[in-house]
């Protein structure tokens, strides 16, 4: 379970997350939705440990753990996984080397052994396939002349290979045609669990027809502003969030 | 040159000379005293103060004898390699693997030092002046030797020694051959060790240097020619230099050579390394790609210099130049020079040179998929370094260097 509570941060002065309260249970399929600049970005990027964003106050805990007090690499090893809305390219890692590195260090980091290779190979080549991830792409370095598509499968392959106890999707459909959203979600639903906690932000209601939410929230300026079930997602659809950022500044 | 009142080392090293000399070695001698050894004021030595930096001289290592060589014998463990032992820079066979096995190959002791026109320069003088008993290593016209040659530098001296390796290596006509060099002649002592490399028509040279433990004070010379068509592809990975000047002076003298050098720098505490190279393009269609990388932290110093000269001959030349550094630390500091000297109208050359710091993102990345700080930056200065390995063609050498590398930033080897 993810509880944030009171969340207050900003950036080089600038206040960009105003008293956020939520709460994702186990299970949980919840989505934010925002306007751009409502700070739905730096959310994920707080929750997933990013250095420079100054939390002012409140708290963050992932299963009752303090995830404020741990870096971001200790956060992935209790479970914590990010998608990022634009991948980072690592030229000269190799995405196997990259994909090995971090499924042990999060074996070493929970006290266990290195994972054996043909292991590592047999895991990585099913996770890819159901993914429509070619040998080849495995065989270049880490997002270097990837399409968006392929970078958002790719972090999809990660997410299934490290298996997070919490995931946050970042606007995961910025950057896919219809096709790489649909093989997206695809994977993302499979890996939905009784014990498993989702937070996907997004835009638009698109990526909610493929990946429907139990719960939707609105976001506006640094915090929850509205929440409810996900006919609260198509009304915005249709009305747009005109209505809640006047009514932040109200 | 600037001729210079004689610094307390110029004196010293008088006194090294052997009163056996020959006429040669006088004669090189005469050509170092009249140079001097080169002061900051010297242009070419600017950013690496040989003067301040040695200021004694010690005696001149003597030919390895029982007790030396069981000091080397003792550092140098057991290896699949075929391997071509030098002892404080001689040439040491009872500690070497018989290379002559092998078809094409040949090996023999050097008596004679002026094997090439070397380059005017006063280490090389020095160096042609002291050095006693290196090797020359032929590889036959035609012969392709796909067995990898390791050679080993090492020492046998228990205290501090002059070292003056000197060693060829001869490619005939279309030979082959892949060579790596480990140089691990530990931090004590003064260097001064100079390979030549002699490429024939159509020949191709794979080399890797590994530099573990240079001397406090380290000088190394390569100097190589290249016959029409030859390729020489060079990579050196240099890590603890206390004070190392490895310098390159190579001539495409044959039309359509081919030269790939390559560089990775790992260096910290107060270390430095300079690198300074002149590639002479003396024939048309040249091609030459230098690309030297610095990865600096602590104190550490690294610096580039590096010349590509195109006479009014050599038109169609294809020359590009890259010096890249990663400073880990404020202290840190990197000094580029890459110099063009162009005559021929009709070619297509280009230097670049660039520092940067860790990326912040790509950190971050690495760090949200559970890798520790610590090791996700050694993973992005692995990726940063490593890719000047590519320069190689043999993927035995490059796997070497590669396992080097991760060695030198204390992690196991990924995948």
């Amino acid at each position: 379970m993810l509880e944030i509570e009171n969340l207050h941060v900003s950036i080089a002065g600038k206040k960009i997350l105003n008293g956020l309260t939520l709460t994702v249970e186990d299970g949980q399929v919840a989505a934010i939705m925002g306007p751009n600049g409502s700070g739905k970005s730096t959310l994920s990027y707080v929750v997933a440990g990013r250095a420079d964003y100054e939390v002012e106050q409140g708290s963050i805990r992932l299963d009752g753990i303090d995830l404020l007090r741990k870096s971001a690499a200790e956060r992935a090893a209790l479970g914590l996984f990010l998608v990022f809305q634009y991948p980072l390219e690592i030229p000269g890692v190799a995405t196997m080397t990259f994909l090995k590195a971090a499924i042990n260090a999060q074996r070493r980091a929970r006290g266990e052994s290195d994972l054996p290779i043909p292991d590592f190979m047999k895991q990585v080549r099913a996770a890819a396939q159901k993914l429509d991830i070619s040998q080849d792409m495995l065989k270049r370095p880490v997002n270097v002349g990837f399409s968006g598509g392929e970078k958002k499968r790719m972090e999809i392959l990660q997410m299934a290979l490290l298996e997070p106890r919490f995931a946050i999707l970042d606007e995961m459909d910025s950057g896919l045609d219809i096709d790489a959203l649909k093989t997206c979600a695809e994977g993302v639903n499979a890996l939905r669990g009784k014990d498993r906690g989702l937070l996907v932000i997004t835009h638009y209601q698109r990526l909610l027809d493929f990946i429907s939410p139990d719960i939707v929230h609105v976001m506006s300026r640094g915090k929850i502003v509205k929440s409810g079930g996900p006919e609260l997602a198509l009304a915005l659809e249709a009305s747009g969030y005109a209505e809640y950022a006047e009514g932040a500044a109200a | 040159m600037i001729a210079l009142a004689p610094s307390k080392a110029d004196e010293a090293f008088a006194t090294l000379l052997p009163a056996d000399a020959s006429p040669s070695e006088r004669a090189s001698f005469a050509q170092f005293r009249q140079a001097g050894l080169p002061s900051r004021r010297v242009e070419s030595w600017h950013y690496s103060d040989l003067r301040a930096r040695l200021r004694t001289v010690p005696p001149l290592a003597a030919a390895p004898d029982d007790a030396s060589l069981s000091v080397a014998r003792g550092k140098l463990g057991a290896s699949a390699r075929l391997r071509i032992v030098t002892v404080d820079g001689f040439y040491a066979p009872d500690l070497s693997d018989d290379v002559s096995k092998i078809a094409g190959v040949a090996i023999a002791s050097a008596r004679e030092t002026d094997f090439l026109g070397a380059a005017a320069d006063p280490l090389l003088d020095l160096n042609a002046a002291l050095s006693r008993g290196g090797f020359v290593l032929d590889i036959a016209a035609g012969a392709r030797i796909d067995p990898v040659i390791e050679i080993v530098a090492l020492t046998g001296a228990q205290t501090d020694r002059s070292r003056f390796g000197r060693n060829l290596i001869r490619l005939g006509a279309k030979a082959r051959a892949q060579i790596v060099e480990t140089r691990d002649e530990g931090f004590a002592g003064f260097g001064d060790s100079a390979l030549f490399i002699e490429l024939g028509e159509d020949a191709q040279l794979d080399h890797a240097c590994r530099c573990r433990e240079t001397a406090g004070v380290e000088l190394q010379s390569f100097t190589a020619t290249l016959a029409a068509r030859a390729k020489l592809r060079s990579v050196a990975l240099l890590a603890q230099t206390p004070f190392l000047r490895r310098q390159y002076f190579v001539s495409l003298a044959g039309e359509g050579a081919q030269l790939h050098l390559g560089g990775a720098a790992v260096l910290g505490r107060n270390d430095h390394a300079d690198v300074t190279l002149v590639v002479r393009h003396d024939a048309p269609h040249g091609l030459s790609r230098e690309t030297f990388k610095y990865v600096l932290a602590d104190h550490a110093n690294g610096v580039f210099q590096g010349k590509i000269t195109v006479p009014p001959h050599a038109q169609k030349t294809d020359g590009k130049m890259m010096c890249r550094g990663l400073l880990l630390s404020d202290e840190a500091a990197l000094s580029a020079k890459p110099e063009l000297e162009i005559f021929a109208d009709d070619v297509a050359c280009g230097h670049g040179a660039a520092v940067t710091k860790l990326d912040a993102q790509n950190l971050f990345y690495l760090e949200t998929r559970g890798i520790p700080t610590i090791e996700a930056e050694k993973i992005l200065i692995d990726a940063f370094a490593a890719d000047v390995f590519d320069a190689l063609e043999s993927e035995v050498l490059r796997d070497l260097l590669r396992v080097d590398l991760s060695e030198i930033l204390g992690e196991e080897t990924l995948v």
